[in-house]
């Protein structure tokens, strides 16, 4: 009885998903830690508080993106257009902004637009019976051409001071006068997108774990045929997890948006990949089933911090894509050798 | 057995493009029967079952439950009915441990909404302690246990809830003899307490001696409806590998009785 007073506690799914996964988990966490080390040691820059910040800020997007693809991934699925999605959804909370509308329900609409192009692309894939694959590529496009379609390609900017605030902010920002009238950063804060990244971690985790969509996505990826007999409405649950992503790729380009102040209609080229790359690398299977919300943020913050220290040791932008291109592929791959019979 | 049956399947058809899986079968079932449902492979017997418990929309007929019409568009109406399935597939899935998949598509709650795992647990245990007292391993998934134990759990989430209507398509493929002799224990007891039970099976011997009737497909056809004390398994075999009766057959009960 010991062990079913601990599994109606924990947050964690240890019990719900092989051993495998744990030691996924751990290696995920171990090369990690190889990284940061591995960077610090390569440049002097790498280690500070001020680098520390940008990679939280980078990481948040990617994280984001991280989450919904992680719920898709489970139902067997793949979510390709989760950058175009950033992109339209940035340009349609500044439209609003541009419109009238204060920052909130401003980037409200926004995110909404995101979970309209999630929950069509669940339609295309559930009603037209589209693979996923497919189905997200074609959204892929739709929401660049409408982004680029109605900004005419033009970055929107002057939005205001307050839209830059969950980009650019920080909890707990102690700034003190100094004598000579410029101000002296003593504890630079957290900044606002990382709050919101471990907010929508916790919710992620909670809704994967403890609620009946959660099981029913896990159990959707894991055997469709067996889930839709057991009752579990296969297709509600699908669209459910791409409408989710959809909305957390809407969220993620408030941020991104938010943070340079400019609706960036060509922003997020290739973010999917990312997102994809961090929920592989966290232990999520391609072929369904398997997947958590922690081994995606050990993935987000892998491939943040490869390409931040990349950057960092003047590494060239192409090598860069070389080096991100292996990593994935070797992602994937462990994730084939883990599903060999 | 002439009040209204508890389940009625009428003139049952299921195209496949030009196959024809299920042609123009009735077939009925009482309270506290036992209904062996018998015949090759591909005979067409896992269609019919699986028009019955609503995984599979027939291209023709009309089912009635307790004389009342019904129409199964998804599992969850057959199931609400108390139709309860054992799918030859098991329908499990893999990536779940056993309380979750006795539960699943019908999990428990707490008051907030949160799925009640404890409670889960505890009926997990209680009701597979009853088919197999050494289900130990409860938070393994299911892909790590045996082809026997996913079997008990298939079994176990078909009786738990409150089943009126037993379907087992090929129960005890998986099993080994003691496992078996559970199931026709199990059987026995279900039937005793007035459920109905549609046993289907390729292998006569399984369902030879817990059956009241029995009833034989061939090639998507109905060829026999035997009341269990008319026929021989060799009449049974010659219905399933000829699709009739030997051409001497007369009903072996009333043969004694004159
Ligand atoms: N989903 C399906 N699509 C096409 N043909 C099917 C399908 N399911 C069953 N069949 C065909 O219907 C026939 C009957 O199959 P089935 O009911 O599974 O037989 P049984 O359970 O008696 O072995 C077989 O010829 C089979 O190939
Ligand atoms: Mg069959």
């Amino acid at each position: 009885m010991s062990d079913a007073t601990k599994s109606s506690k924990t947050f964690d799914v240890g019990d719900l998903i092989p051993g495998g996964a744990y030691i996924h988990r751990l290696s995920a966490l171990m090369t990690l830690l190889l990284l940061v080390v591995g960077f610090a040691l390569s440049s002097q820059a790498f280690f500070s508080i001020n680098n520390g910040l940008t990679i939280l800020l980078q990481t948040s997007v990617i994280g984001l993106l991280g989450i919904g693809m992680t719920m898709v991934i489970i139902t067997g699925g793949i979510d390709l257009s989760v950058g175009s999605v950033l992109a339209l959804s940035g340009v349609v909370s500044a439209l609003a902004v541009k419109a009238g509308l204060p920052v909130v329900p401003a980037m409200g609409c926004g995110v909404l637009a995101g979970a309209a192009c999630g929950a069509f692309n669940g339609l295309v894939i559930t009603r037209l019976r589209i693979p996923p694959f497919v189905a997200t590529l074609g959204m892929m496009l739709i929401a660049r051409g409408l982004a680029l379609q109605i900004t005419g390609a033009v970055p929107i900017s002057g939005l205001g001071n307050a839209f830059g605030i969950l980009g650019n902010g920080a909890l707990f920002r102690m700034v003190e006068m100094r004598p000579n009238g410029f101000p002296k950063v003593i504890f630079p804060g957290i900044p606002y997108p990382a709050i919101l990244l471990l907010i929508v971690a916790i919710a992620g985790a909670y809704l994967l774990h403890r609620r009946q969509i959660g099981r029913h996505i896990i159990a959707t990826g894991s055997n469709e045929e067996a889930s839709r007999l057991s009752g579990v409405r296969v297709d509600r649950t699908k669209l459910y997890a791409y409408t989710i992503s959809g909305a957390l790729a809407g969220l993620a380009g408030n941020v991104l948006m938010s943070r340079l102040v400019t609706a960036q209609p060509s922003e997020g080229v290739m973010y999917e990949l990312d997102a994809i790359a961090a929920a592989v690398i966290g232990g999520a299977s391609l072929s369904g089933g398997v997947g958590t919300i922690s081994g995606t943020m050990i993935g987000a913050f892998i491939i943040g911090i490869l390409r931040n220290g990349l950057n960092m040791s003047g590494v060239s932008a192409f090598i860069q894509q070389i080096v991100i291109g292996l990593v994935v592929i070797g992602a994937v791959w462990i994730d084939q050798i883990r599903n060999r019979p | 057995m002439s009040q209204t049956p508890l389940v009625a399947m009428i003139d049952i058809e299921k195209h496949f493009g030009g196959i024809r899986a299920v042609d123009h079968v009735s077939v009925d079932l009482h309270e506290g029967e036992v209904v062996g449902l018998l015949g090759h492979n591909g005979a067409g017997k896992s269609c019919l079952m699986r028009i019955l418990s609503g995984a599979m929309a027939p291209s023709g007929g009309e089912i009635r439950i307790k004389g009342e019409a019904v129409h199964f568009s998804e599992p969850n109406d057959a199931r609400d009915m108390g139709v309860e399935t054992i799918y030859q597939t098991l329908a499990l899935a893999d990536h779940l441990d056993a309380p979750a998949n006795l539960f699943l598509g019908r999990e428990l709650k707490t008051r907030f909404g949160n799925l009640d795992d404890k409670a889960m647990l505890k009926a997990a245990r209680e009701v597979l302690a009853r088919l197999n007292p050494n289900f130990k391993n409860l938070h393994d998934p299911v892909s790590s246990l045996s082809g026997g134990q996913r079997q008990v759990i298939a079994i176990a989430r078909a009786i738990y809830f409150d089943t009126k209507v037993l379907i087992m398509d090929e129960p005890t493929a998986a099993l080994g003899p003691s496992e078996t002799a559970m199931v026709a224990g199990l059987i026995k007891e279900l039937r005793s307490a007035g459920i109905g039970i549609f046993l289907v099976s390729h292998d006569i011997h399984d369902v030879f001696d817990l059956c009241d009737r029995v009833v034989v497909m061939n090639k998507g056809r109905l060829v026999g409806s035997h009341h269990i004390d008319e026929v021989s398994k060799d009449d049974v075999l010659s219905l399933i590998v000829k699709g009739e009766l030997p051409a001497d057959w007369s009903a072996r009960n009333l043969k004694a009785a004159q």
